[in-house]
This record gives structure tokens, C-alpha cells and sequence, in this order.
């Protein structure tokens, strides 16, 4: 009997420390999501313990390929204009269901985001945002994309750092939300679309036989190895298999490109600034180039259909 | 001594991946997206929840004739992660342990050509009861011509 009482009071004196982190765990994990929350809460979906050790190895990985930004800002370097037709329409919004074709085409919105804010386009940005708003909250990750993204786009309309930088932001925030809600698959298609996105814009304005245009398609290669490794990771995930064959097409007209590079060098410029180079050269044919753009084409038509 | 530590090294040990999940983002824009000031953020959310002893690494693609900064942050629960550049070849462009007078998370430079590079980061390994897990971030921005 006394141990028994002895055994109870163990118990109960490990239980308040537990009941201690566990409930300061609960109100900061509350905090964080609960800042931005809207709405029902992201529903999580049992996981099996290899889905759970893989959710783990993934947690310890990092992955990147460049935004979509930066081919936007490539194209407007290279002085072509703002062309609303090549984007794909925010009527389309209520066309998307299910996770696969609204994940993608939230990507797609982003990087059609990214594309009118580079060129200024404040209308057309807020538009945008509003898309992939609208898909986030059929998806359940409204809180990833929240009102306060678009008030801060509308407080900022007159400077167009401020919106590229909000809708930086925004997408590597939901991104962010993604993978710690374990939903790092649905951010891998969201980062494909995206990808996807600006190779065919790009792919629309390499018609102007603009040689940078050409070469950035080219080195686009290097991306795509990138997304095809990054997919491989996630093992079998039948909402990820339809995207995984696209690009592993899209991987064999790009085997065609060929790069030469030699051995990295580094230098100084006058102001002190290292300099990284490897005179590395991208061989891309005309052949190879209409393939390219005749395939991505067809890839984003299906999804945006 | 150890009976009584020991409840809170296990339920920290089971909700230290809640912890590093909530503190992850927060970290990203509050501590490391104002590193990219006057750069123009350019490739999705790259962090990692990492414990002391691990080592990560990312490729990361850099395009001719643009001007970059790489910024490598880790929460102060773990120690000052280590980080280097490398190319594909395992090459080494920079060491962050070799640089003792600029910013250790940060890294300014221009590509004359298209190329990838590998960031690699070591989190120290430290001698503690509760092994923190802790978020390490990766990011880039490149600067806009004008």
C-alpha cells in the first residue's frame, strides 16, 4: 500500500513539469499559428513512422531553386515589356480542384505575381495575390497567404520595392507554412509551378532571339536536376507522380543542352567585391529550344486547363 | 539528481520538433530577412531544424553578371553554425570560420558566369543534457540592375 501511494506521488510529481512544458509548448505553438489564423486550422494527416521518418529527414534538408523573380527581372533587363496575354488569367481560380492542380497553380499565380510586380504592374499584382489567396483557402493554408499580405501590398502600392519585397515574402513564407505543417510535398508543387511558370514565360520571349533569354533557358538545367532530386526524396506519393513525369520529359530535351565549364576561379573587383566565375558556357540549339518551349507549353496547359 | 531531470529532458525531447517548427518561420522574417536589405530575395524558404553534430548541405544555382548576398543564420539555441562554399568539383571559395572581420552570416559576391555552388553548414557539436534542436536558414538575394 505504501509503495503504491509512493508510486502515485512519483507519477504525480513527474506529471507537473510535464503538464508545465507541455502546456507552455501548446500556447507558443498556438502563438506562432494563432498570429495569422483565420479560419479552420491546417488539417494534418496521419502519418505512418516512415512517413514520419521521412517527414524527418526532410526537416533536415534544405532545398532551393531561384524564384521566379529573378527570371521576371532577367526579362525586364533585357527591355521587353509587360504582356498581360502570356499570363495565365485569375479567372481560371475556380477552375482548380484538388490539391495537386491548385498547389501547382498557386505556384503558376506566384510567379505571374512575381512577373507584374517587376514590371510595376500594381493592378495586375493585387489581382494576383487575390488568385492565390483564393486557392490557399480551398487548400486549407489560408493562414500561409493571410489579409494582412494584401493590405500590406495595398499600403505599399507606390513603391514598387516595397511589393517585390512583400511578395518575396509572402511566398517564401508559404512555403515556410508548408513544410512545418507537413505538407512539404504540396510546397515541392508549389515550387515546381512556379518553376514551370517562368520557363515558359521565358520560353515566350526567347522568340525575340534575345541571347540572354536563350542562355537563362538553357542553364534552366540546372533547375530542373534540382526539382527532379528534390522529388525523389519524398519516395511514393502518388499526388506528386504526375508532376515527376513532366519534368523527367521535360529532363530529356534538357540532357540535350550541353555546358562546358573549367575550374572555379575568384577575384577582386576594385570596391573589394569577390568575384566567382568558371567561364562556364550553355550549348543550346535552335532544335533543342523549340522543344523546350513546345513541351513546357504543353505541361502548363494541362495544369492550367 | 538524474530521476528529477530526467521527465524534463523527455517531454522536451517529444515536443522539441513543436518548438523548432514555431520558432522557424518567426526567425526567417524577423531575424533573417532584413539581412537581405537593398537585395532582392531570390529562391523559396530554405531552412532546416537541425541539433549539434549535424551537417547539411544545399546547391544552389547563381547567374552570370549578378551580384549576390548569402546569408547562413542559425537560432541562438544551437551554437554559431560553421558554413563554407564550395563548388561542384568540392572545391573551397569561402570558409566562414576564415573570416574574422566582416559579418559571419553573411556573404557578398558577383558570378561572372552561371554556375552552382555547394553551401555546406556544421552545427559544433556541444556537451549538453538536452540536445536543442534549433533552426538553421539559408538565403539569398541578388541585386537589381538599374
Amino acid at each position: 500500500m505504501t509503495t503504491q501511494i509512493f508510486r502515485t506521488m512519483q507519477i504525480i510529481r513527474w506529471m507537473k513539469p510535464a503538464a508545465l512544458i507541455v502546456g507552455c509548448c501548446a500556447l507558443l505553438y498556438s502563438c506562432e499559428s494563432g498570429s495569422n489564423q483565420q479560419g479552420a486550422a491546417l488539417p494534418k494527416k496521419a502519418m505512418d513512422s516512415t512517413d514520419m521518418a521521412k517527414a524527418k529527414d526532410l526537416e533536415k534538408m534544405f532545398f532551393s531553386i531561384p524564384a521566379p523573380m529573378e527570371m521576371a527581372s532577367l526579362i525586364r533587363e533585357a527591355g521587353f515589356g509587360f504582356d498581360k496575354a502570356m499570363l495565365n488569367s485569375t479567372d481560371h481560380v475556380s477552375r482548380y480542384t484538388g490539391e495537386m492542380k491548385q498547389a501547382i497553380n498557386l505556384g503558376i499565380y506566384g510567379a505571374d505575381l512575381s512577373y507584374s510586380s517587376i514590371f510595376d504592374q500594381k493592378q495586375e499584382s493585387m489581382n494576383y495575390l487575390a488568385a492565390a489567396q483564393k486557392l490557399a483557402r480551398e487548400m486549407g493554408v489560408e493562414q500561409a497567404l493571410d489579409d494582412k499580405t494584401i493590405e500590406r501590398l495595398n499600403a505599399n502600392q507606390d513603391s514598387r520595392d516595397s511589393i517585390m519585397k512583400i511578395v518575396s515574402e509572402a511566398y517564401a513564407d508559404l512555403n515556410g507554412f508548408l513544410k512545418e505543417n507537413d505538407r512539404v510535398e504540396i510546397s515541392a508543387l508549389v515550387v515546381s509551378g512556379g518553376w514551370l511558370e517562368a520557363l515558359y514565360l521565358s520560353t515566350q520571349y526567347a522568340q525575340s532571339g534575345k541571347p540572354q533569354i536563350r542562355q537563362r533557358i538553357g542553364e534552366q538545367k540546372y533547375s530542373l536536376e534540382n526539382l527532379i532530386s528534390y522529388f525523389s526524396k519524398f519516395g511514393e506519393k502518388p499526388v506528386l507522380n504526375e508532376m515527376k513525369q513532366d519534368l523527367a520529359a521535360l529532363k530529356v530535351i534538357f540532357d540535350e543542352v550541353k555546358v562546358q565549364s573549367s575550374k572555379t576561379t575568384t577575384a577582386k573587383d576594385n570596391n573589394g567585391l569577390i568575384i566567382i566565375g568558371n567561364s562556364s558556357s550553355v550549348d543550346l540549339t535552335d532544335e533543342t529550344l523549340k522543344k523546350i518551349e513546345t513541351k513546357v507549353k504543353e505541361i502548363r496547359s494541362k495544369y492550367t486547363a | 539528481m538524474t530521476k528529477k531531470i530526467f521527465p524534463y529532458v523527455l517531454i522536451l525531447l517529444l515536443t522539441a520538433p513543436v518548438l523548432g517548427n514555431a520558432q522557424c518561420r518567426a526567425f526567417t522574417k524577423n531575424k533573417c530577412m532584413p539581412l537581405l536589405e537593398g537585395y532582392v530575395q531570390n529562391d523559396n524558404y530554405n531552412s532546416a531544424l537541425l541539433v549539434p553534430g549535424d551537417e547539411a548541405e544545399v546547391l544552389l544555382t547563381f547567374y552570370a553578371n549578378k551580384e549576390y548576398r548569402l546569408i547562413v543564420a542559425n537560432n541562438p539555441v544551437l551554437p554559431d553554425v560553421e558554413w563554407e562554399i564550395l563548388d561542384t568539383n568540392n572545391d573551397l571559395i569561402y570558409a566562414s570560420k576564415q573570416n574574422t572581420t566582416g559579418a559571419k552570416n553573411s556573404f557578398d559576391f558577383k558570378m561572372s558566369s552561371t554556375q552552382q555552388l555547394i553551401v555546406r553548414v556544421r552545427v559544433p557539436k556541444e556537451e549538453s543534457v538536452i540536445p536543442h534542436e534549433g533552426c538553421v536558414v539559408i538565403m539569398s538575394g541578388y541585386k537589381e540592375a538599374k
